[in-house]
C-alpha cells in the first residue's frame, strides 16, 4: 500500500513538473481562477460557458497579450471545500481573479475569507444573497466584489410600482423558501407598503412539496386583491392552480423567475389574463440575441438553464478588466479597470471574438468601452451590483411578450422614493 | 514559495478542525459504541452559536452581542452540549442504526430552522461579519493565517488530552464496557443510560467547539454549511483512521481531507484541458474509490484500537468493528 501511495506521489510530482516546464516554454500566460460547481447538473453548463469566454478572449489576443490560462476547480456546492479551492487558486496558482461562485453561501466565506484579504478580486455570475451588498457596503470586500446576477430590489420595487399603477389595494406575498425568495419577498412586502398597498401576509413555499393546498389556503383567508409571486416554475405552476382551483383572484404580479413557458401552458393562458411580470434590464437587446445564436453555434444547442448569460457576462467584463488593467496587475488594479468596460459613454462592442479585439484595442490606447453582453449593457453600482433598467412582461399567445419598459432613471428615482 | 506554506497552513487549518470533530465522533463512536447520524447538528450549535455571541449587532435580528472571543466560542460549545443534552434524553435508549436515524433526523431539523428562522440564525441569508480573532492587530494576511493555525492546533491538543485523560480513567473504563456488554455493564452497577448521556454531550461539545472555530475563520456561517456532507466526511474520516484509537481518528481527518481537496488541486493539473469540465465529477470518484478501498483492505482503519488487556487483541477488536457494520 505504501510503495503504491508513493508511486503515486511520484507520478504526480513528475506531471506537475512537466506541466511547469510547458507553461515556461510559452511566452507568457495569465492564471484566471474559475470555481463553479461543475459536479452538479446546473453548474456544468455554467462553468462552460466562463471556460469558453477564456477561449474567445485567446483568440482575440489574450489578456495584455499573455495567454489566458482558466483554471477551473469544483467547488462541490460545499462551503468548505469552495474556500479551499479558492485558497488553493489564490496561494498556489497565485491568481489576482477569481470568477465565481453560484451559490452564496460559499461566495461570502470565500469573499470574506480569502478574496478580499489576499486583495484578489471576484466575480461572480450567479450570487443572489443581500448579504453581499451589506458586505460590499460595509467596506469589507474593499472593492474586490462585482457579481453580474441583478439583485432582487429592483425587481421588488418595479413590482410595487406596477401594483400601483394598476391600482391593487391589497396583496399576499407569497415567495420560494431560500435565501433569493426570502429576500425578494421581504423587499417587495416592504415596498408594497411604501406606496400604501396593504400587505396581508408573507407565505413561505418550501420546495419540492407534493401539494400547496395549505398554503393556498392560508392565503385566500385574508381575500387578498392580489397575489405576489417570487416563485420557480415548478412551484409557481403547482401552487397558482391550487389558488385559481380555490377560487382565488387571477390577479398576479410575478418574479422573472416565472418567465416560462412550462408555467403559461400548464397553467393555461385563460387563466394569465392578468398576470403582469417584471424583469431587470431588457433581455431583446440584439447583444442578447447575438448570444443566443453564438451560443448555439458553439454549444450546438441554445441556452437553457440559469444563469448562462450572466456566467458568460462575468467571464468577458472580468478579463476585459485585466486586460485593461495589465497582465501584471493586482486584483485592486483589475476591480478599478471594470468602470472603463462598462462605460455607458464609452464605444459600444458587441460580445464576439472581433468585438473582444476591438475592445481591447481601445482599452489598451487608455479609451473606455461599454460592453454590450448577453444581459445587455450592464453597469456595476458602488456595492459590485449590477445597476439595470427594468420592464413588465405579460403572457400572450406566442410567448411573453414585454409590455413597458422603465428605464435605469426612472427605476432609480421610484427606489429613492420609497425607501 | 511563500504561497505553497500558506496554503499549507490553511490546509493544516481546515484539517485541524476536522480532527477535532473526528475526534468528538471517536469518544462517541469509538469508545461507547454511539452511532451519531447528526454530526453536522452539533457542529452547526457550534458555529451559530459562536456567531450569534461574538457577531456584530444586526436590525431586526436576534444576538449579535460581540462578546469576547473565547466567550463566544465557549458560548457555541455549551450550545452544542444543550442540545446533545436534550437529543440525548429523548433518543439514548434507541440502539445503533435507530438512534443514527434519529440524530439524522436532528441535523436535518435543525438546518430547516436555521433555513427559517429569519430572527435568530438569519434564515437562508446566514450570519455575517463574524470579527476574525487577532484579524484587527495582524496586517499580515500570511501572519494572520498562521496565528489562527496555532490557535486551532491549540484547541486539537487540549482535546486530545481531554479524551486520553478520559478514556483512560474509570469513566472511559466504563464506556467502553458499555461498548461491550451493555448488560454485564449494568450488573456491575454502571449506569449505561447516564454515561451514553455524559459521552453524547462531551463528543457534541468537541464538535461545537470544530464548528465555531471553523465560523470564526470564514467569519460567515449559513444553512449551507449544515448539509448532512460533513457528517459524512466526519465519519470517512474515523473509519479510514481506526475507531477507538485517537492518533488514528486525527490521521484519517488529515488524510481523507486531504484527500478531498488535494485531489482536486492535482486534477487541474494532471487532466487535460479538454476534460476539466469532468474534473470534478473524477474527483467525486476518487474520493468514492479511496473510501471503499480502505473498506475493504483495512477495515479496522490505518491505526485500529489498542487495548492494554492482552486477552483482547487488535484482531478480536478488528472483527467486532466489522461486525457492527
Amino acid at each position: 500500500m505504501k510503495r503504491h501511495i508513493l508511486g503515486l506521489a511520484g507520478a504526480s510530482a513528475l506531471a506537475i513538473g512537466l506541466q511547469t516546464g510547458a507553461a515556461l516554454a510559452q511566452e507568457c500566460s495569465v492564471n484566471v481562477g474559475t470555481l463553479y460547481p461543475t459536479s452538479v447538473d446546473w453548474g456544468r453548463p455554467i462553468a462552460e460557458t466562463a471556460l469558453w469566454v477564456g477561449e474567445m478572449i485567446n483568440e482575440a489576443g489574450g489578456v495584455d497579450g499573455c495567454d489566458v490560462n482558466m483554471i477551473l476547480r469544483d467547488d462541490q456546492n460545499d462551503g468548505r471545500v469552495g474556500v479551499d479551492a479558492a485558497r488553493a487558486l489564490v496561494d498556489i496558482d497565485q491568481v489576482q481573479l477569481l470568477i465565481g461562485t453560484v451559490s452564496s453561501g460559499i461566495t461570502i466565506p470565500i469573499l470574506t475569507s480569502v478574496t478580499a484579504p489576499a486583495g484578489v478580486m471576484q466575480m461572480s455570475c450567479c450570487s443572489s444573497s443581500t448579504r453581499l451588498t451589506e458586505i460590499a457596503a460595509s467596506g469589507e470586500a474593499r472593492g474586490l466584489w462585482f457579481r453580474t446576477f441583478a439583485t432582487a430590489d429592483v425587481q421588488a420595487a418595479v413590482a410595487a410600482m406596477l401594483a400601483r399603477d394598476a391600482g391593487i389595494e391589497s396583496i399576499t406575498v407569497v415567495y420560494k423558501n431560500d435565501d433569493w425568495g426570502q429576500d425578494i419577498g421581504r423587499m417587495a412586502a416592504a415596498a408594497f407598503e411604501a406606496v400604501g398597498i396593504e400587505v396581508h401576509a408573507s407565505i413561505a413555499l418550501n420546495d419540492a412539496q407534493p401539494s400547496y393546498r395549505a398554503e393556498a389556503t392560508q392565503a385566500l383567508r385574508d381575500q387578498p386583491g392580489a397575489l405576489y409571486l417570487a416563485l420557480y416554475p415548478t412551484e409557481g405552476i403547482s401552487f397558482v392552480r391550487e389558488w385559481l382551483g380555490l377560487g382565488g383572484t387571477s390577479v398576479m404580479i410575478g418574479a422573472n423567475s416565472l418567465r416560462s413557458d412550462d408555467f403559461r401552458t400548464t397553467v393555461g393562458l385563460a387563466n394569465l389574463g392578468d398576470f403582469i411580470g417584471t424583469d431587470t434590464s431588457s433581455p431583446r437587446v440584439p447583444s442578447a440575441e447575438a448570444f443566443v445564436d453564438a451560443y448555439a453555434a458553439h454549444f450546438g444547442s441554445a441556452p437553457s438553464g440559469p444563469g448562462l448569460a450572466n456566467s458568460f457576462d462575468a467571464a468577458a467584463i472580468a478579463l476585459l478588466a485585466y486586460h485593461a488593467a495589465g497582465r501584471d496587475a493586482t486584483g485592486t488594479e483589475i476591480a478599478a479597470q471594470v468602470p472603463r468596460v462598462t462605460d455607458p459613454d464609452g464605444e459600444a462592442i458587441p460580445a464576439t471574438v472581433e468585438g473582444f479585439a476591438q475592445a481591447m484595442a481601445i482599452l489598451s490606447e487608455g479609451g473606455s468601452v461599454s460592453y454590450q453582453g448577453a444581459t445587455g449593457a450592464v453597469t456595476f453600482d458602488a456595492n459590485g451590483n449590477v445597476s439595470a433598467p427594468a420592464v413588465s412582461w405579460v403572457f400572450d399567445d406566442s410567448g411573453m411578450a414585454e409590455q413597458r419598459y422603465i428605464s435605469l432613471e426612472e427605476v432609480s428615482g421610484f427606489m429613492a422614493s420609497i425607501n | 514559495m511563500i504561497g505553497v506554506v500558506s496554503y499549507l497552513t490553511f490546509f493544516l487549518t481546515m484539517a485541524g478542525i476536522m480532527a477535532i470533530i473526528t475526534l468528538g465522533l471517536n469518544l462517541q463512536w469509538g469508545y461507547t459504541g454511539l452511532f451519531n447520524g447528526g454530526v453536522v447538528a452539533f457542529f452547526g450549535a457550534g458555529a451559530y452559536g459562536t456567531m450569534i455571541l461574538g457577531g456584530p449587532a444586526e436590525p431586526g435580528q436576534f444576538g449579535g452581542f460581540g462578546l469576547p472571543y473565547l466567550v463566544a466560542l465557549g458560548g457555541g460549545v455549551l450550545l452544542a452540549a444543550a442540545l446533545a443534552w436534550v437529543v440525548g434524553l429523548l433518543t439514548l435508549r434507541l440502539r445503533h442504526d435507530y438512534l443514527a436515524i434519529s440524530t439524522f433526523g436532528v441535523a436535518v431539523a435543525l438546518e430547516s430552522l436555521a433555513r427559517n428562522s429569519q430572527w435568530l440564525t438569519g434564515g437562508a441569508r446566514g450570519m455575517r461579519g463574524f470579527p476574525r480573532p487577532f484579524e484587527a492587530v495582524i496586517e499580515s494576511n500570511f501572519l494572520f493565517g498562521v496565528v489562527f493555525l496555532l490557535i486551532v492546533l491549540a484547541v486539537l491538543a487540549l482535546v486530545w488530552w481531554g479524551i486520553e485523560r478520559l478514556v483512560h480513567s474509570p469513566f472511559g473504563r466504563a464506556l467502553r464496557a458499555i461498548r461491550e456488554d451493555e448488560t454485564a455493564a449494568r450488573a456491575l452497577g454502571k449506569s449505561p443510560t447516564r454515561l451514553r448521556l455524559w459521552s453524547l454531550v462531551i463528543g457534541a461539545a468537541i464538535m461545537g467547539a470544530g464548528g465555531g472555530l471553523y465560523v470564526s475563520y470564514t467569519a460567515f456561517v449559513s444553512p449551507q454549511d449544515l448539509l448532512p456532507i460533513l457528517t459524512f466526511q466526519v465519519w470517512a474520516m474515523l473509519i479510514v483512521g481506526g475507531a477507538g484509537n485517537n492518533r488514528g481518528a486525527v490521521l484519517g481527518a488529515v488524510l481523507i481531507w486531504g484527500a478531498w481537496t488535494l485531489s482536486g488541486f492535482a486534477l487541474t493539473r494532471l487532466v487535460p484541458d479538454s476534460m476539466q469540465l469532468d474534473a470534478g465529477s473524477i474527483q467525486y470518484i476518487l474520493i468514492g474509490t479511496l473510501i471503499v478501498s480502505m473498506l475493504l483492505w483495512r477495515p479496522e482503519g490505518l491505526l485500529p484500537e489498542r487495548i492494554s488487556n492482552p486477552r483482547n487483541t487488535t484482531v478480536a477488536k478488528a472483527a467486532h468493528t466489522s461486525n457492527k457494520e
